[in-house]
């Protein structure tokens, strides 16, 4: 099987409240280095399928397989196990830890995975390094900008090498310009082959670095889109049009 | 063409490859047009030749003046015209809904398609433009992605709807 993310017939139904589903019977599969985005509107469904697919949750029916993990009936000290060393977190408002310098939060998800802690260290250096924030090690993650926060929590996200990244509104705390610098890096990690989620509900952003786009709508999968490079040309794709030829 | 004729001298095949230029592409201007328009702002005393005919029998424009004036009146004030909706899509969509067989679902999911792809080849030129130094074209093609994402939004507006509709009736509720 060549599926990295499986869901069959997934649904999740809270309990205590409408009747209606959150998640309702998806069947969805995502290969190996594929970027895909998931878009929708709030209340679509996105953050509960971010959250069966990170093993934050389980389905009320249905299966979800990642990595091979089957993720439907796992305890939770498993899924917390299957967390911290498959999947990487990168989050709209970064969620590093203000008493631990960038190193440190860097280090947390290798030190709780149990990685020896001078191949921590290199793995961190060499990440920081990539990320071009080497400068920032010992600074507190509040000395930093929006940009470089987001960075230290892909550092921190990609330590143990997962196998899924997962990025939920990643560039939804920054402005246009940092916005764009983090997705760029989010697609050169991609191009090196790290499979990547990205949840946003900006379709600008969503077409612009991904290649396949996945609309839910009212928990169900609405629309299933492979977007190629086309190489339209200009005159292909927009036409002004207007009078100011007669002038 | 009376803004590039206040910048310099130029002769009709100038004048529409230095605006099919401008515009990077996204409009072609017809030959005749040009010298029919050359014509008329000579005329109305909005441009004058500048010099004698040279090469090949070309005779060169320049603002006059009064077409200057004319250029900066127009640059000056913002634009009224009506909005254009020329899409076929949105006649396609009036008469699937008034006929109501059932393919509105169908024509919305294929057009949300072609938006999405649109936005994406748009990124692609914006990125060529950037690199090569077009800024004022990189705002052109930002103009048009936000166009297609407001047409995205209405697509979405109309599924909404749709869906709202069918609830409805399952529901015996009363749609409209």
């Amino acid at each position: 099987m060549s599926a990295l993310v499986e869901l069959r017939e997934a649904t999740r139904v809270y309990n205590g409240g409408s009747a209606r589903a959150a998640l309702d019977g998806v069947t969805l599969e995502i290969g190996l280095g594929e970027l895909t985005a998931i878009m929708g509107p709030s209340g679509s469904g996105k953050s509960t399928l971010l959250n069966l697919v990170a093993g934050l949750d389980r389905p009320s029916s249905g299966r979800v397989v990642v990595d091979g993990a089957d993720l439907t009936n796992m305890s939770e000290a498993a899924l917390a196990r299957f967390r911290r060393q498959r999947i990487g977190f990168v989050f709209q408002f970064f969620n590093l830890l203000p008493s631990l310098t960038v190193r440190e939060n860097v280090l947390v998800p290798a030190q709780l995975a149990g990685m020896p802690a001078g191949k921590a260290e290199a793995r961190s250096r060499e990440l920081l390094d990539r990320l071009g924030i080497a400068e920032t090690a010992g600074r507190f993650p509040s000395r930093l900008s929006g940009g470089q926060q987001q960075r230290v929590a892909m550092a921190r996200a990609l330590i143990n090498s997962p196998a899924l990244v997962l990025a939920d509104e990643p560039t939804g705390a920054l402005d246009s310009a940092t916005g764009v610098q983090v997705m760029e890096l989010l697609t050169e990690l991609h191009r090196e082959g790290q499979a990547i989620l990205l949840v946003t509900h900006d379709a600008k952003l969503a077409t612009r670095h991904a290649e396949r786009v996945v609309s839910l709508f009212d928990g169900k999968v609405f629309d299933d889109s492979r977007l190629s490079r086309s190489g339209a040309a200009a005159g292909d794709l927009v036409r002004v049009v207007g009078q100011e030829v007669q002038r | 063409m009376l803004g590039l004729l206040a910048e310099e001298p130029l002769h009709g095949y100038e004048v529409k490859s230095r605006f099919e230029r401008m515009l990077g592409g996204t409009w072609e201007v017809n030959i005749g047009q040009v010298y029919a328009t050359l014509q008329r702002l000579e005329r109305d005393g909005l441009i004058e030749a500048s010099g004698a005919r040279g090469d090949r029998n070309k005779l060169a424009y320049r603002a006059t003046e009064a077409g200057r004036r004319e250029f900066e009146d127009w640059l000056a004030y913002p634009d009224q015209e009506p909005q254009q909706l020329r899409e076929g899509i949105y006649l396609k969509l009036l008469l699937a809904s008034r006929t109501g067989d059932g393919s509105l679902d169908a024509l919305l999911t294929g057009q949300r398609r072609v938006c999405l792809q649109r936005l994406r080849d748009l990124a692609a030129l914006e990125e060529q433009a950037q690199r090569d130094g077009r800024d004022d074209l990189v705002l052109l093609f930002k103009g048009a992605s936000f166009h297609v994402e407001a047409d995205l939004r209405w697509v979405d507006a109309c599924l909404d709807e749709l869906a709202r509709r069918q609830t409805d009736r399952r529901t015996g509720g009363d749609a409209p």
